[in-house]
C-alpha cells in the first residue's frame, strides 16, 4: 500500500513520548494515574491502537466519603441516645442496625465504583472520557488526537496544590454536543487528576507529532 | 393505637414494616448494581475487574441473606 494511506496513522510512539511515559508499565490498577497499563482494553478500542495513559481521579478526592463512612459505621453504638429508637423493641432495633449498615455498605461500594470506572484514556490516536453518573447513565466522550486545539490544566486550592492534583481540560476542533453531565467546561474535562502537568505534556506531544505526520 | 378492632398499631411495626420495605428496595437496587458493573467492566475492561464483579455479587447476595432474615423474623 502506498505511504499516503497510512500517514494518519503513523506510529507516534517517539523518543520524546517514550522519555515522558517510560518504556514500562508504571502504577496499579488503582494508581490515579498509570502510564502504559497493563491488559487495560476498552469498548471501542481498534486493533493497531495503544493505551498510553489511564487515569482518574486522584485518591483523595475519596476522602470525603470515607470519612463520612467512618463516622456513620459508629452511629448504632449510640442508638440509645436517639429518643424516637429507645421506643422501639429489640427486633425492630436489630432490624433498623442492619438496613443501616446495608445502606452504608451500598453507599461505600457505589462510591468506590463511580471512583474507579470514571476514567480518562489515552492512546495513540484518541482522548476518551468515561463518565459515569449514578447507577444508570453513562457519557462517553470521544475525540481524535488532531483535533485537539488547545490543552490546560488547573490547580486550585490547598489540597490541590499538595497532592499534585487539577483539572484538564482538552478543547477540541469541532463542537462538543454531548450533554455535560457533571457541570465541566468541556466535554473533555479530566477532572482532580493526579499529575496534570504530565498530562498535559502528553497530549500537547501527540498533538504535535500528528501535525507533523499530516505535514 | 387500635385502629382496627383488636389490632393494636404500634410504633415498632410501622418502623419495622418500613424497614422491612426499605430492605426489598436495597435488594433491588444491589441488582442494578451488578448489572452496572458489568456495563462499566465492558466499557473499560480492567484486569481487576472480575475481582470487582464478585464483591458486587457478594454484596448482593449478602443482603439477600439480610432480607430474608429480617422478612422472616
Amino acid at each position: 500500500m502506498p505511504e499516503v494511506f497510512n500517514s494518519g496513522k503513523a506510529n507516534l510512539e517517539s523518543e520524546e513520548i517514550k522519555k515522558l511515559l517510560g518504556e514500562k508499565p508504571s502504577g496499579s490498577a488503582f494508581s490515579s494515574c498509570v502510564m502504559r497499563p497493563h491488559k487495560v482494553r476498552f469498548e471501542s478500542q481498534q486493533d493497531d491502537e495503544t493505551v498510553l495513559v489511564l487515569g482518574r481521579k486522584h485518591f483523595v478526592t475519596n476522602f470525603g466519603w470515607i470519612a463520612m463512612v467512618c463516622f456513620a459505621v459508629v452511629v448504632p453504638f449510640v442508638w440509645g441516645e436517639f429518643p424516637f429508637l429507645q421506643a422501639l423493641d429489640g427486633n425492630t432495633l436489630v432490624s433498623v442496625t442492619i438496613l443501616w449498615y446495608l445502606a452504608l455498605l451500598f453507599f461505600g461500594l457505589q462510591s468506590f465504583l463511580m471512583w474507579f470506572y470514571n476514567v480518562y484514556i489515552i492512546t495513540n490516536e484518541r482522548l476518551i472520557d468515561v463518565d459515569f453518573v449514578g447507577l444508570l447513565s453513562k457519557t462517553v466522550n470521544v475525540a481524535q488526537i488532531n483535533n485537539v486545539e488547545d490543552v490546560n490544566y488547573t490547580q486550585k486550592g490547598i489540597l490541590a496544590s499538595f497532592f499534585n492534583f487539577g483539572d484538564v481540560i482538552v478543547q477540541t476542533a469541532s463542537e462538543q454536543r454531548t450533554p455535560d453531565t457533571a457541570g465541566e467546561g468541556s466535554a473533555f474535562t479530566f477532572g482532580s487528576i493526579s499529575c496534570p502537568d504530565k498530562v498535559v505534556q502528553v497530549i500537547n506531544q501527540l498533538t504535535e507529532e500528528v501535525d507533523k505526520t499530516w505535514k | 393505637m387500635e385502629i382496627v378492632p383488636g389490632l393494636t398499631i404500634s410504633l415498632s411495626m410501622i418502623v419495622s414494616f418500613m424497614v422491612k420495605i426499605s430492605m426489598v428496595l436495597f435488594l433491588l437496587l444491589s441488582l442494578i448494581m451488578i448489572r452496572q458493573g458489568t456495563l462499566m467492566n465492558r466499557v473499560v475492561n480492567i484486569p481487576i475487574g472480575k475481582s470487582l464483579k464478585l464483591l458486587i455479587w457478594g454484596y448482593f447476595l449478602f443482603s439477600l441473606l439480610m432480607t430474608v432474615i429480617v422478612l422472616l423474623a
